[in-house]
């Protein structure tokens, strides 16, 4: 396994593209969950100027326990960019025809496959480690008191938001190797959010109990957004097992049947 | 002897095109194996399948004897139709990549790029590489964990008459050291120089196999040419004439079996003639390979 990561880095760390997209996620990733104060502060002085007011230290965005769904949820946001990464680098061992040469070489097609989703699996936890470490940091700087009884309460939002990131990079995966084109691809990663919307609300006044069921809706669900609860509204504040459930067979049904597309085809 | 590959009944249907029908062929160790055919008669697709990368539709084949698997395929080289590398890697880059797909030692690497004359442009980009540069990386690629079995489809595709001269000498060279290399080539020429066997596929059938040894066996063509009027019917009354052509100024003669060039140069004197030019021809596998195709149907 581990040499399969080797073999499939290989291939990414001397390409530009990866790079550049992979350094303006992470760097994204930690510059928006870190500055939430800033936008806050953004936030005030337009209501301001419309002549209400708000006092965002109300608002208690990085405080304990707070800050971890806050974080994990904002983050869920911008995996669309590491999704758009799976895609050229797998869209391009089409175009290039390396996926062929990969097999001639000595890989299985199995093989193939387990590298780039050890690489998926690294790419998320990644995600995960960083969004973990500006949420522990900013929670101490801006909690006014720790208190240890409640501090950590919320922090299996961590595991989901792997599991949210890792579910939507095996549903790019799968589509790079289904569709196999890149530009293609991703007009189609970018709009499936749209198609399961228009499924979802054409179904929703008859059978709206199937909806968690669908996809992306149950990638979605793995961390509720949570900032409606600053409105005074109830929120669902912890990880839901069925979403768990239904986001992993999901994720397995996603390799697998990107396993099945590799087997079948003629390289 | 012992057999490398066995192939049995190996089918390829892409829709109604049989690409490949029924194969059955066996590669012997040491043995330099010409795949020989028009376009589209289904060498890359014999090859894909042996390869792992094409399906088969039905039939199998065997390596050294067992089913085929990736571990197995490590220890095979080979290049099918174009290279095919990662045009944002270095030619170092790639081979490394290579060798931890195949799991041999990196360490390889200087000494197949030093073999196909590589080594002043290994940290080039590879989509910087000229067609023949990509050629020889291609087959440097195919060396790198010292194959027992060598592929090559095409391999001088491409490269300039100096590139496949040495192309000829380093598969000569592999082939000196017991191993058994498949080659498909439209080059009959550069076939007949390095093949031991050859086989002919057309429309995914395989019409013909056999040792390059034997083509040119049987009955023999003599280039004769003399300053006679009806020179033609001259050759046609010889008993040993078989059929008389005209071609490039000089009379090509198909002899009846058991009849030589000498015959024909004694009967000729006998009639006062002398010539000024008689070559005995071996026939080459270029003249026998389109003779086997107008045969087949
Ligand atoms: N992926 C494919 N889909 C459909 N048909 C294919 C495919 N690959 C090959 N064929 C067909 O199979 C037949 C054999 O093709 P193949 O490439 O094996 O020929 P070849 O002997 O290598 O020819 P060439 O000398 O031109 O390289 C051709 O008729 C070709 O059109
Ligand atoms: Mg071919």
């Amino acid at each position: 396994m581990l040499q399969l990561l080797r073999i499939d880095l290989k291939k990414l760390t001397s390409y530009r593209t990866f790079w550049i997209i992979c350094g303006l996620y992470f760097f994204t990733l930690g510059m928006a969950t870190a500055s939430g104060m800033e936008f806050l502060k953004w936030l005030a002085s337009l209501i301001e100027g419309f002549g209400q007011s708000i006092n965002i230290d109300r608002i208690p965005l990085y405080h304990f326990p707070d800050v971890w769904q806050n974080l994990a949820w904002s983050s869920g946001l911008l995996k669309i960019m590491l999704g758009i990464m799976v895609l050229i680098s797998i869209t391009n061992e089409y175009s290039y025809r390396t996926v062929r040469q990969n097999i001639i070489d000595g890989l299985s097609r199995a093989e193939f496959l387990y590298s780039k989703i050890t690489t998926n699996l690294l790419l998320s936890l990644l995600s995960m480690v960083l969004v973990f470490f500006v949420s522990l940091v900013t929670g101490l700087i801006y909690s006014p008191s720790l208190n240890w009884h409640y501090m950590f309460n919320g922090i299996e939002f961590f595991p989901a938001y792997f599991l949210e990131v890792f579910a939507f990079l095996s549903f790019a995966l799968m589509l790079g190797i289904f569709v196999q084109r890149s530009g293609l691809s991703i007009v189609l990663l970018l709009n499936s959010y749209l198609i399961e919307l228009i499924i979802k609300k054409n179904i929703d006044d008859y059978v709206p109990q199937v909806i968690q069921f669908f996809p992306l809706e149950s990638i979605m669900n793995l961390v509720p957004m949570p900032f409606a609860r600053y409105a005074f509204q109830e929120i669902q504040d912890y990880v839901s097992l069925p979403a768990v459930g239904i986001a992993l067979v999901w994720t397995f049904l996603f390799n697998y049947f990107s396993y099945l597309r590799l087997k079948k085809a003629d390289l | 002897m012992e057999t490398v590959l066995s192939i049995q009944d190996l089918s390829k249907h892409f829709g109604k095109i049989k690409a490949v029908n029924n194969l059955k062929l066996d590669v012997q160790k040491g043995q330099v194996f010409g795949m020989l055919g028009p376009n589209g008669s289904g060498k890359t697709t014999t090859l894909g399948m042996l390869m792992g990368v094409t399906n088969p539709t039905s039939g199998k084949f065997l390596w050294f004897g067992e089913e085929p698997t990736p571990q197995l395929r490590r220890k095979i080289g080979a290049v099918l139709e174009h290279p095919i590398f990662y045009p944002y890697l270095s030619g170092q880059k790639n081979l490394e990549l290579n060798a931890m797909i195949k799991q041999c030692p990196v360490e390889n690497i200087p000494r197949v790029l030093e073999l196909v004359e590589l080594t002043e442009r290994k940290d080039d980009k590879y989509k910087t590489y000229s067609l023949g540069m990509k050629q020889r990386l291609a087959i440097a690629s195919a060396l790198l964990n010292d194959p027992t079995v060598l592929i090559l489809d095409e391999p001088t595709n491409g490269l300039d008459p100096m590139g496949i001269a040495e192309i000829r000498e380093i598969i000569r060279k592999i082939a000196a050291n017991g191993k058994t290399i498949i080659l498909a080539s439209h080059l009959l020429d550069e076939v007949q120089k390095v093949c031991t066997h050859f086989a002919i596929l057309k429309r995914g059938n395989m019409i013909y196999t056999g040792p390059v040894d034997d083509v040119g066996k049987g009955s023999e063509t003599v280039e004769v040419n003399a300053d006679v009027e009806n020179f033609n019917e001259v050759l046609l009354t010889f008993s040993g004439t078989s059929s008389v052509n005209r071609e490039n100024g000089v009379y090509q003669v198909t002899m009846r079996d058991g009849f030589h060039g000498k015959e024909l140069n004694k009967f000729l004197f006998e009639k006062g003639i002398v010539v000024n030019h008689l070559v005995t021809k071996k026939k080459s596998l270029e003249k026998q390979f389109l003779e086997i195709l107008s045969e087949a149907h």
